[in-house]
């Protein structure tokens, strides 16, 4: 159900949960991803959101962006946040001080916040099974702070402290594989999604929300700002991103892999590649290697549906 | 403006709003089978229930989506009167879908494990009339219409005219209970619903080679904006 986008959007949730007049850039990926994903969650949740341009630009005081409970958490101690809330909760509830109105704990960071500086709170989180949502909003830099690199950086990408010049192709490193790192702690419930196929990422937000135990979602965020793209083309590039199978959408649940949308047949990654400043300075011989890498790990993953 | 009364709460309404919006703009939860936001009240499944007391003491129990708010109104959304009510109303959905996970999470919420009465299945659909609503209120091309009902338990449940329905999905993404289902394939979409299928032709990106929408429904919306067809020969990323 990828693509029944002009009349089926009619009847999504209305539901809002964040407030229109935040302060995100003009084309934020994120936002939209933050929208998206409220609207399948409901008014019935309590969010922890860790430091990053989601907290920045939604809570600026005395205001507020957000119709339903939020706490702002630090970097590293977000999943440790969410998980306490979860327990509170729990007992609670036990105890009869709250009535039990199944409510749902969700946790929200950048990559940064989840990949790099809280990585260690939300290991912890989820081997310790608490029965908690985490939505990773993936614009693969520091974008907040001014586009510092990250480990969700892709080769090659430019960023300030990763610069391209002479001597320095940008980022040196890959791109850190969160959803597979994560689906290693065999929790009940890993995807990638991305608001370019609302549909599909509104599906999974509700199995996520709904499996007993910790899930996690890796939303695929456009930062047109942090990617010197043109701000008109967010929602396309997260459409080009997956069909190049750079960033590929697929599910993990109970450890078996599924690809939700198939890019097929799959377009080459210029495509994707040449709509952003940040790669403007790669050689041919790059996009090449740039494009046999991601053939490999679709290949990788597709292996991983299999078995 | 008019002042309710929910669970002992005072709230503000606006004037002939009905009860379920109100209650649930103030997150009091009321879960539904056939109430949507973006099709008008239909009052079908008696889920919405509630018990309400006027102003003048008159004490009844009514489905909450059909019903407006007026001065002074008690709501009670928990009441025994209420639980009673919604149960018999779930044994009713679980008698007309007894392999819907839906309607068994429903019934376990409320602690109903079986039904007095003759079950029938009929592949999940329980006659909420969501599909027609979104059909006819939301999309216009009025393809589904609903037939027999309740009379004859063998016959068809709805209709769906093959020639006017232009493939959307807006029918398989309301459903409440999964009745209806979409599968794209290579060039064809495969849209059923109970008792019924129909194969829908897709149109394929002249750039990307993609299938990317039914042709049906790139005719309707072309007839409808008034764009040509050769606009729509590239799909949206291409154009």
């Amino acid at each position: 159900m990828d693509n029944i986008g002009v009349y089926a959007a009619r009847v999504a949730p209305k539901f809002d949960g964040l407030a229109p007049g935040h302060r995100a850039c003009i084309g934020c990926g994120e936002a939209l991803a933050v929208r998206i994903a409220m609207k399948a969650m409901g008014p019935n949740i309590i969010i922890a959101n860790a430091t990053g341009c989601m907290e920045v630009i939604s809570s600026q005081l005395p205001a507020t962006g957000w119709d339903v409970p939020w706490i702002h958490t630090l970097f590293e101690n977000n999943s440790a946040v969410a998980s306490g809330i979860e327990s509170a909760l729990k007992v609670l509830e036990r105890k009869g001080k709250v009535p039990a109105r199944g409510t749902k704990v969700v946790a929200m960071g950048g990559d940064g916040a989840t990949s790099d500086i809280g990585f260690q709170a939300l290991s912890g989180a989820l081997e310790r099974g608490h029965d908690f949502l985490y939505l990773m909003f993936d614009n693969e830099a520091y974008m907040n702070t001014g586009i510092q690199r990250s480990s969700a950086t892709p080769w090659g990408a430019s960023t300030t402290t990763s610069p391209a010049g002479k001597k320095s192709i940008g980022q040196k490193t890959q791109k850190k594989n969160m959803a597979a790192i994560v689906a290693a702690h065999e929790i009940p419930y890993v995807a990638t999604a991305c608001p370019s196929y609302p549909f599909d990422m509104m599906e999974k937000v509700k199995k996520g929300l709904a499996v007993n135990g910790p899930a996690f979602i890796n939303v695929f965020s456009v930062c047109p700002t942090g990617w010197r793209s043109a701000v008109d083309l967010s929602v396309r590039l997260g459409r080009l991103a997956v069909q190049t199978g750079v960033f590929p959408l697929y599910e993990v649940v109970n450890g078996k892999y599924k690809i939700t949308v198939e890019p097929s047949p799959m377009r080459p990654v210029q495509d994707y590649l040449k709509l952003q400043g940040r790669f403007r300075h790669l050689s041919e011989n790059d996009v090449k290697e740039i494009q046999e890498r991601t053939i490999h790990e679709y290949n990788m993953l597709k292996a991983r549906t299999t078995c | 403006m008019v002042k309710i009364t929910i669970n002992g709460r005072q709230v503000e309404a606006k004037e002939n709003a009905k009860v379920l919006e109100v209650c649930r703009t103030n997150n009091f939860i009321i879960e539904t089978v056939c109430a949507h936001e973006s099709v008008s009240p239909y009052g079908n499944c008696r889920m919405c229930v509630v018990e309400i007391t006027t102003k003048d003491g008159k004490n009844r129990v009514v489905p909450s989506c059909i019903s407006k708010v007026e001065e002074g109104l008690d709501v009670k959304t928990n009441s025994e009167k209420v639980i009673a009510e919604r149960k018999l109303s779930i044994q009713k959905l679980m008698a007309r879908a007894p392999k819907s996970e839906v309607i068994k999470e429903l019934a376990k919420k409320y602690g109903v494990d079986s039904t007095p009465l003759p079950l029938e299945d009929h592949q999940n659909c329980v006659l909420c009339s969501l599909c027609t609503r979104v059909c006819a209120e939301v999309v216009g091309v009025n393809a589904i219409s609903k037939i027999n009902r309740s009379t004859d338990p063998g016959a068809l449940p709805y209709t769906v005219n093959f020639d006017a329905c232009i493939a959307c999905g807006s029918c398989a993404e309301i459903c409440p209970t999964g009745a209806i289902s979409l599968e794209d394939k290579d060039d064809t979409r495969t849209m059923a619903w109970p008792y019924q299928k129909h194969d829908f032709k897709m149109t394929k990106c002249k750039t990307c080679s993609r299938f990317y929408a039914p042709t049906k429904q790139l005719e309707y919306i072309s007839g409808k904006s008034g764009q040509p067809m050769e606009f729509f020969a590239k799909c949206i990323d291409d154009r």
